[in-house]
């Protein structure tokens, strides 16, 4: 019965298929490439509602040979994507872009611009409206290229500049990929969505002339926008942006406190709180603190000397002051009952000391002031750093213990 | 998915696809999210070694769709096209019935067994008459109700109907209808764990490598025994094979084991299992040949579905339960509970799989379901949390996907997460939730159960390992974190997949290079190496500019395999040579003596005939007593009978090639004569040379088709010779009679069995132990002796009175003298030696064939040459 026929069919399509999954994983690029000419019978009869046909199937597994198989032969692929092109027409653009970022990753920058434009000027009925994402996608990247040509010609420009001879064609036409880069990029970036890239280039343009209203909005658009994804690249770009426009420490810090509160263990963390330690105001002080005590939680700062250096350094000056112990009491609090085992183990003491001295001294100073003299991880490294006779350990030592005291109050 | 993806189409936001490397002086370099090249790990055996002997228990088989199914041709037809099972409850209901009677019916069938009647015969009219009921017709109406089984017009019969309707209701121990329902679940229970078993997950095994560096050494962390319920700490050696050192430290517990779960934190190892009800920690100290301690053990009221241990802090794991309960378990302090939802968390969906695992803050735990992860924050659960992962668009996730395994890589990068779905695996970071940093669609046939991350020194990649259970599949990714400066202003990288994946040997896939097996030994042999996987560990070792790569994988059947990956240093692409080599079928370089080899055979070789012969000695040991008594075929014959012709005669030569020759044209031979013109020449031959052998006789007449004649032949002239033989026997036994005592237990196997398999023609595996002794005239052979026989005076007299003292002299017990003696007068015999059946013995015996007297009639009694007696 036909029934049966359609069960039969799909079952030896789904054994073609397992062997061309066999042959890929193997690496046998040439066996896959036998089978996968079997596997194209399946598209006669295209029965299936499945996620991914046939007809996509070759597409990427194809691309797949080819990619590992004919060793950089360009001409063989670009054939080949020309027919999955006109195979089907429901991923025409998907498949351009593929074809475009092959091109590209193989250096044929030209090529590559030549078939986004093609793509772009691509219609095909209902289909054309059906695939607006992809084609944003491509007026993107065509964008993207037009502003990689821009910057390749100011840099010819400011070297030539620099000899006091302006081309005014050159300017004219620097100026001319500016405008195609922008209205594209401008776009893209307004979609929800993850475009570091994009964003990056915008702004460097709108720099380059001088819109600096403009890109601070883009960028803040970017950064603050909800129906975006939480990204901390976004408040990234906005930070180095402010401080490129020179612009106030108030304004950096309000940047870098979103940043905190997303990601607190970001990299820039150490730099914002050097920042906040320098401040006058009390608050700011006191979210330094906080914001290093946070950063030092993360498995990743485990070893980070510098952070480990900047929170000595804060609670040191506390400690020394007296004013504040409430400060680093309030951070202690949720931390004690972890912290001793995750920063302060003899063990930890050991390899410390063997792999970083001013780490293991930068935080033997940390666990005596805060778990006192007799703690493990003191105690190991300040014996070693006096047995070594090494001049700031022992007035690390002297240190802490005439600060002791302190510690009962902390941890009291 | 499909793995021709070098980078993936974009979502809504899938953000660059192909990312400029931005510089301000170069030109900006495209960079694709799939590297081309990654590092090349070639396998160094052609398949997968045990590693440890297979335990001594026999390993049940878990059920197979076929036991729990039900199979019908109506029923296939009715479903063709349909995707859903049915399963055969009424098959389970009725074994249940017949396996547990007691539990069944046990009171009411004993308070009523006066009542029915089970005999075949008609009842009599009496008094018991109308308290009686007969069973028989019941059962016939239910063997006719079976075979109509499927019949559309099927309607009960009635008297079942009215017996069913009577007794329904009381018949039962336990009612009715709680134990259907009872069934039903624990079958779909089961149907559904075949479909897909997520218990599983993560896996029964764990590497734990050893602190120094010097020796190659580590501890493999696996459950064993029967049940899966031993907890084994086995030391292994990393040497060319890794193999056990020493007895592994071993604890038994109540459950089966279904995950083993390490991690390393300040140089000690804690490893945490999970069964179903109970979770265990162990720690294990980092020094080698250290002891493992247990810690603590926690039971659950609803089967654990998750264990980890954390990275950071010692003694600190992670439990979830089938229940929606997420628990932070600190050995010190006990249970902390994070979260109780029943219901999952983006959307809903039936499965009560939960998994929990720790994040780059150590009191942040990521919990998952199968819509998606999140991440609470353990000081403040139900305030501080953020989704990680959402089944949806902004991965870009099929219809129907689901998380079937997160990971914490934070070996490899401190805020990166792997999670695997039927589909796809992604890596995300934690930085960036809900937006994967890579994707890759795995197009694994069954879903990654168990993963495993061996992490690369910077600048080199990190290699995933993923596995499927019931397939045995497994992958070998490799991905790079960052592959441009994280240093660039503090942006966020994606990741880069490097290298093709690679798919590496599973456990059945050594099942092709071992030697050829009996074929119900293959089948038991396939069974076993095609277990479901259970577990998977890997190491990476470096041994100076030499890296491998050595990863175990367990079965259900409790076998641990391992491989070794070999690291090829950065070469120019050559050609596939492997395209060819792997292809071929049956190709079984393992079993070839590789040139290198000093032993002749491989070491991996080696390894698999010693885990083979451990195997068939598990295999043989259980059923031991069940076994039939067997015989040694040795003595049955002498080693005469044995010998073949000296090799193939000229005609056998002949139609060996013709048939051969027909089977290549695949044709068929209707006729022998026009190459062997008289097929009887052929046993003819054999006559000659073998001399007047009954068995060869008998054999030639079968050949040449005329055996009734032989038998004919046989028979009459039998008549004539027993009554010589019974003439003679009467004679002896006159003679012998002082002197029987004295050999009167030896016992003699030999006449019995080669005259009986004279007779029937069949092995001695015909003789069944049921059969009676035959006709032992000294009462019953003495106790110990092997099963049988009866016992004749020895042919010789004088010789036998002297040489059953000589053997007494020497301490032979008395039984194993006769058996001594024959065994000696066979090899002593030399080769022109008729069938060793002296007439005297076989007269003796009532034989229930006529013909047993032939070989004593046809040679006259004579001396047999003995040595030294």
């Amino acid at each position: 019965s036909s029934n049966e026929l359609k069960l039969n069919f799909k079952k030896s399509k789904e054994a073609c298929l397992s062997y061309i999954q066999d042959a890929l994983l193997q690496k046998q690029w040439k066996r896959a490439a036998e089978f996968l000419t079997c596997y194209v019978e399946s598209l006669e009869k295209d029965y299936s509602r499945e996620h991914i046909g046939p007809s996509e199937m070759i597409w990427r597994i194809g691309t797949e040979i080819l990619w590992h198989h004919s060793q950089n032969r360009m001409k063989e692929f670009s054939c080949f994507m020309e027919q999955m092109k006109t195979l089907g027409v429901k991923r025409y653009l998907k498949v351009c872009l593929e074809h475009v970022f092959h091109l590209l990753c193989n250096g044929q920058i030209d090529e590559a611009y030549q078939n986004l434009s093609l793509a772009e000027s691509w219609r095909f009925g209902e289909q054309t409206a059906i695939q607006d994402k992809e084609i944003k996608l491509i007026q993107a990247y065509r964008g993207l290229l037009d502003y990689c040509s821009w910057s390749k010609q100011k840099k010819i420009l400011l070297e030539h500049g620099e000899d006091g001879f302006a081309d005014l064609a050159v300017e004219q036409e620097m100026h001319g990929y500016f405008r195609k880069a922008a209205v594209n990029l401008k776009e893209i970036i307004k979609i929800p969505g993850v475009w570091d890239v994009f964003v990056k280039c915008y702004v460097d343009l709108l720099e380059f002339y001088g819109e600096h209203n403009e890109a601070r909005q883009v960028l803040n658009e970017y950064a603050y926008n909800s129906k975006f994804p939480a990204n901390p690249n976004a408040h990234v770009y906005l930070y180095q942006f402010l401080k490129r426009q020179g612009e106030s420490k108030k304004s950096l810090i309000s940047a870098l406190k979103i940043l905190h509160d997303i990601v607190p263990s970001h990299e820039l963390m150490i730099d914002f709180n050097t920042m906040l330690q320098k401040s006058k105001k009390r608050k700011k002080r006191q979210l330094g603190l906080e914001v290093i005590f946070a950063a030092l939680d993360y498995a990743g700062w485990k070893e980070n000397a510098k952070a480990w250096s900047c929170l000595a350094r804060q609670v040191k000056q506390i400690v020394i002051s007296e004013k504040h112990l409430d400060w680093i009491k309030q951070e202690w609090n949720s931390r004690k009952d972890w912290w001793p085992d995750f920063h302060f183990s003899r063990y930890l003491a050991k390899r410390n000391w063997q792999e970083n001295k001013s780490l293991s001294y930068e935080k033997a100073l940390v666990a005596g002031i805060l778990l006192g003299k007799d703690c493990k991880y003191f105690k190991y490294v300040s014996h070693q750093g006096c047995k070594a006779r090494l001049k700031r350990f022992r007035i690390l030592k002297k240190f802490v213990t005439r600060h002791n005291p302190v510690y009962l109050r902390i941890s009291g | 998915g499909g793995p021709g993806r070098p980078r993936e189409p974009a979502g809504r936001s899938g953000g660059a696809l192909t990312l400029p490397l931005r510089s301000p002086q170069a030109q900006p370099a495209f960079v694709p999210r799939r590297g081309a090249t990654g590092e090349r790990w070639e396998a160094a055996e052609a398949a997968a070694v045990p590693v440890l002997l297979p335990s001594a228990g026999c390993w049940i088989p878990s059920p197979a769709p076929e036991d729990i199914l039900y199979r019908s041709s109506l029923c296939r037809k009715l479903r063709a096209g349909k995707s859903g099972a049915t399963l055969d409850f009424a098959k389970q209901l009725g074994h249940f019935f017949v396996d547990h009677p007691e539990d069944a019916f046990g009171s009411l069938g004993r308070l009523l067994h006066k009542n029915f009647y089970l005999g075949n015969a008609k009842l009599k009219v009496t008094v018991s008459r109308n308290s009686t009921i007969r069973m028989t017709a019941l059962v016939e109406d239910i063997d006719r109700l079976e075979a109509r089984r499927g019949c559309p017009r099927q309607h009960l019969a009635s008297r079942l109907r009215w017996f069913s309707h009577l007794c329904r209701d009381w018949l039962f121990e336990v009612p009715l209808g709680l134990l259907a329902d009872c069934l039903h679940e624990e079958l779909a229970q089961q149907w559904s764990n075949l479909l897909f078993d997520d218990s599983l997950t993560g896996g029964a095994l764990a590497w734990l490598p050893s602190e120094d560096r010097e020796t190659p050494v580590g501890r493999l962390v696996h459950p064993g025994g029967q049940a899966m319920n031993h907890l084994y700490f086995q030391d292994v050696v990393l040497e060319e094979l890794p193999h056990a050192r020493g007895p592994p430290a071993q604890f038994e517990l109540s459950e089966r084991i279904r995950q083993v779960a390490a991690a390393r934190v300040d140089g000690q190892d804690f490893v945490g299992v999970r069964s179903d009800y109970h979770c265990g920690v162990w720690r294990v100290p980092g020094k080698t040949r250290a002891v493992p301690i247990p810690l603590q053990v926690i039971r659950t009221d609803v089967p654990a579905s998750c264990l980890t241990v954390s990275p950071h802090l010692p003694g600190e794991l992670s439990v979830c339960t089938q229940s929606g309960t997420v628990y932070l378990w600190s050995v010190e302090t006990g249970l902390q509970q994070l979260r109780h939802d029943p219901q999952t968390m983006f959307f809903r969906d039936h499965s009560p799989w939960r998994w929990s695992d720790f994040t780059a803050h150590p009191r942040v735990l990521s919990c998952a379901d199968r819509t998606g992860l999140q991440c609470l924050d353990a000081r403040a659960p139900k305030r501080c949390h953020f989704d990680l992962f959402k089944v949806g668009e902004e991965a870009g996730c099929q219809q129907g996907e689901r998380v079937v395994l997160p990971m914490y890589l934070g070996r490899a990068h401190p805020s990166q997460y792997l999670v695997t779905t039927q589909f796809s695996m992604y890596v995300l970071d934690e930085r960036l939730p809900l937006v994967p940093v890579l994707k890759w669609a795995h197009m694994m046939k069954a879903p990654p159960l168990f993963a495993h991350l061996m992490p690369g020194k910077p600048g080199r990649s990190h290699k995933v390992l993923l596995g499927a259970s019931r397939t045995q599949e497994l992958l070998l990714l490799q991905y790079r974190d960052s592959f441009w400066g994280v240093s660039s202003g503090g942006s966020q990288s994606a990741c880069q997949l490097v290298g093709t994946p690679q798919k590496l040997h599973s456990i059945t896939g050594c099942l092709q290079h071992l030697p050829t097996q009996l074929p119900h030994r293959h089948h038991l042999l396939q069974q076993r190496l095609s277990a479901s996987a259970a577990g998977l560990a890997a190491t990476l070792q470096e041994d100076g500019p030499r890296k491998s790569m050595l990863i175990f994988q367990l079965s259900e059947a409790g076998d641990v395999f391992c491989q070794r990956l070999i690291h090829k240093a950065a070469q120019p692409p050559a050609p596939p040579s492997r395209d060819e080599a792997t292809t071929a079928p049956r190709s079984s370089p393992l079993f070839e003596a590789p040139a290198s080899s000093p032993h002749g055979l491989g070491t991996a070789a080696l390894r698999y005939r010693r885990w083979l012969r451990a195997l068939s000695r598990a295999w043989r040991e259980p059923p031991w007593h069940t076994w039939p008594p067997s015989l040694s075929q040795r003595r049955l014959f002498t080693h005469r009978d044995l010998e073949g012709p000296a090799g193939p005669s000229s005609l056998q030569k002949q139609v060996r090639q013709r048939l051969r020759q027909t089977m290549q044209e695949g044709g068929r031979i209707q006729r022998w004569e026009p190459l062997a013109l008289q097929p009887p020449p052929l046993p003819q031959t054999l006559e000659l040379a073998g001399g007047p052998d009954p068995l060869s006789n008998r054999l030639t007449a079968a050949w040449a088709g005329d055996w009734d004649q032989w038998w004919e032949d046989r028979t009459s002239f039998s008549v004539a010779q027993r009554q010589r033989a019974l003439r003679e026997r009467r004679r002896r036994q006159k003679r012998a009679q002082g002197r029987r005592s004295l050999s009167a237990s030896f016992t003699s196997s030999l006449t019995y069995q080669s005259e009986l398999s004279e007779l029937s023609d069949v092995g001695p595996s015909l003789l069944s132990p049921g059969r009676p002794p035959v006709l032992s005239q000294e009462g019953s052979p003495p106790a110990g002796s092997p099963p049988v026989r009866s016992h004749p005076p020895s042919p010789a007299p004088d010789e036998a009175l002297l040489s059953s003292q000589s053997l007494r002299c020497r301490g032979i017990p008395k039984e194993r003298r006769k058996t001594l003696r024959d065994y000696l007068s066979v090899w002593a015999e030399g080769p022109p030696e008729p069938p060793e059946l002296p007439g005297s013995q076989a007269s003796q015996l009532c034989f229930p064939s006529s013909q047993s007297q032939l070989s004593s009639a046809s040679q006259p009694r004579r001396k047999r040459p003995r040595m030294g007696f």
